[in-house]
């Protein structure tokens, strides 16, 4: 009976209902933006890191991983020291350089990745072979605007090489999806000592991936590679988020601030929402209050309204708060070097719970406060104010 | 009108009664004496009327007969209990179960229909909504409402707003009616049919007082009193 009164008081005042809504949507919807922007560039990043099933990085001695052009040097010996630490299955090894990419009269600057195709962890393959010993896979991109398909010869020179001129010719082996890499960024990937002999790199890498038993414990096992081979650093993907995390303060801070202030703006609406509402119905209120309606029951009528408005502004919130991400989604996609797997807004239960549980939270105490202020008005006196 | 000879052994038994009761409000930093030193007893079964000029304490002696209020000075017993010692909760329930209410104005939700209006006191009460619905009903057959029970008040006159508001008093059998004015906003013909009402409820054996400046519904009850100035002048 109480719903039936709340929902058909909120009906007869649609117009007011409906601002409120609209209010309180707008609110919802930029409060739920913030929660995915707080944690989503976090999310995404371990949800990268792990995506190809490789817990740990090796990166040169004082670096962190993606941030230097210093390299590994004694790779093969490395690696059999990655092998011998219990709990490794597994070392990808990488090497990067940029190159420009000749197909017939066609030229594109490419950046060029140095796998080993029996252990690599940067490309899931599309169509065609694993690159080999004269094969390289390209990314779709590339084959798409350089017109390459699988078969198609291909020269690569190192870009920027002075004097004679580093090249090698190669086929199109196969095509893939690179996960690292940037939007727009063109990738070819062809076997480590192929790109080591172009660039001139020796036996050396830029940076490893390693795969660890399921049982394993990252952490131990970063901690054992670490007592065998002090020349590297190791990086679990936790920690690698967390220092992401710590560099990515400022997005948190300002989501905090915007969802804060998305907050306020839903307290203070539905707080004046039901105000006004209130104030409208005193002499009606005093009089339910002197027939023996109890201050609870009037406080929870009120309250409950506060709650209808609110959960239905949280509803259609989310709905716009979804679309309005899927929108700067697109916008900061374009974020210079950043890989394309990585997400700015990640929509995910707990922050859609999050988002309704703060608005609903604020909505019941924003209608509590003024409820509570007329349950507890002196009945009598209260009885005798004008309604309009 | 006389009660039945079943009301008529309770009439000794005092309802309600007030004795040295006084009540001040401030008013922009003035005390205002609404009551001086009322004592009164109802007793059971009886109509008494309350009459007096505007701003006589009228309906200040209703709110604190009926718990509404609470005397600055004096003491109200309603039912044998001092009201004095009940918290604003307690208060409250006595009000719900055992003081019906009638307004002025009606006071009725406007965004539920007679019958809701009616069954809102006894949903309070936690009475059953299978048993609230057929008492709601029998109580607006008994103003005389039966075929607008669906109605909301907008779509009622003023006469019959009156009468859900009657229905909506009785809903949970209360021992008292405390009605303030309530023919202050029907006209002759309309509060005629009212105080018919009132006139049957008490012959049935409901107490009823009525604040009222109209001597005509005054001449209706069984017993007057007068307020001046916030004291019995009669």
């Amino acid at each position: 009976m109480r719903l039936r009164y709340v929902v058909r008081e909120l009906w007869h005042h649609r117009l007011r209902t409906g601002l409120a809504l609209v209010g309180v949507s707008v609110a919802t919807a930029m409060l739920l933006d913030m929660l995915m922007l707080s944690g989503g560039l976090e999310t995404s990043f371990r949800r990268l890191l792990s995506s190809r099933g490789y817990a740990i990085r090796i990166a040169p001695v004082g670096t962190i991983p993606f941030e230097s052009e210093a390299l590994i040097p004694s790779y093969p010996t490395l690696r059999d020291t990655l092998l011998d630490v219990p709990g490794v299955v597994g070392v990808a090894p990488l090497l990067g350089a940029n190159v420009e990419l000749r197909a017939g009269a066609d030229s594109a600057r490419a950046f060029a990745l140095g796998i080993d195709p029996a252990e690599q962890g940067v490309y899931r393959l599309l169509a065609g072979d694993p690159p080999a010993e004269g094969r390289v896979v390209v990314d779709e991109g590339l084959a798409r605007d350089a017109g390459l398909a699988i078969g198609t010869r291909i020269e690569l020179e190192l870009a920027g090489s002075l004097g004679v001129a580093r090249r090698v010719n190669v086929r199109v082996a196969g095509v893939a999806e690179f996960v690292y890499s940037a939007r727009g960024e063109r990738v070819v990937a062809l076997p480590l000592p192929v790109l080591q002999r172009l660039a001139g790199r020796g036996d050396r890498i830029a940076f490893a991936m390693v795969r660890i038993s399921d049982t394993a414990d990252p952490e131990a096992v970063g901690a054992a590679i670490r007592a065998r081979a002090p020349r590297v650093e190791t990086f679990t993907v936790s920690g690698l988020v967390e220092r992401a995390r710590a560099r990515l303060s400022y997005f948190r801070q300002l989501s905090i601030i915007l969802g804060s202030v998305a907050t306020a703006v839903t307290a203070l609406l539905v707080g004046t929402i039901m105000a006004v509402s209130i104030n409208d119905r005193y002499g009606t209120i005093a009089a339910m209050r002197a027939l023996g309606i109890s201050r609870r029951t009037v406080v929870a009528s009120f309250t409950g309204e506060s709650l209808v408005l609110s959960a239905a502004g949280a509803g259609l919130g989310v709905g716009l708060g979804v679309l309005t991400a899927g929108y700067l989604e697109g916008v900061l996609a374009g974020f210079p070097g950043l890989p394309a797997g990585i997400r700015f807004f990640v929509l995910d239960g707990p922050a859609v719970g999050r988002a309704i549980a703060i608005v609903l939270g604020v909505g019941a105490v924003a209608g509590l406060v003024p409820a509570w202020r007329v349950a507890n008005l002196e009945i009598s006196r209260t009885l005798h104010r004008e309604e309009p | 009108m006389r009660p039945d000879p079943a009301v008529a052994a309770a009439v000794d038994k005092p309802v309600v009664e007030a004795r040295d009761v006084e009540r001040e409000y401030r008013v922009g930093g003035e005390v205002v004496r609404a009551l001086r030193g009322v004592s009164l007893g109802v007793a059971a079964g009886e109509f008494l009327a309350v009459t007096g000029p505007s701003g006589s304490g009228k309906s200040t002696l209703l709110h604190l007969l009926g718990g509404i209020d609470v005397p600055t000075a004096g003491r109200v017993w309603l039912g044998g209990t001092d009201l004095a010692r009940l918290s604003t909760t307690q208060r409250d329930r006595r009000r719900l179960l055992e003081v019906g209410l009638v307004f002025q104005r009606f006071h009725l939700l406007s965004m539920l229909s007679a019958r809701e209006n009616v069954e809102l006191p006894m949903a309070e009460a936690g009475v059953r909504p299978a048993d609230r619905r057929a008492a709601s009903e029998a109580l607006l057959r008994r103003v005389g409402l039966a075929e607008r029970s669906r109605h909301r008040p907008g779509e009622l006159s003023g006469g019959e707003r009156q009468r859900v508001a009657i229905a909506r008093a009785l809903a949970n059998g209360p021992r008292l009616l405390l009605a303030d004015e309530p023919t202050g906003e029907l006209d002759r013909g309309t509060s005629e049919g009212i105080l018919d009402l009132f006139a049957g409820l008490n012959a049935q054996g409901v107490t009823i007082i009525v604040a009222t400046h109209d001597l005509h519904l005054a001449a209706r009850a069984r017993r007057r009193i007068e307020l001046v100035d916030g004291r019995l002048a009669s």
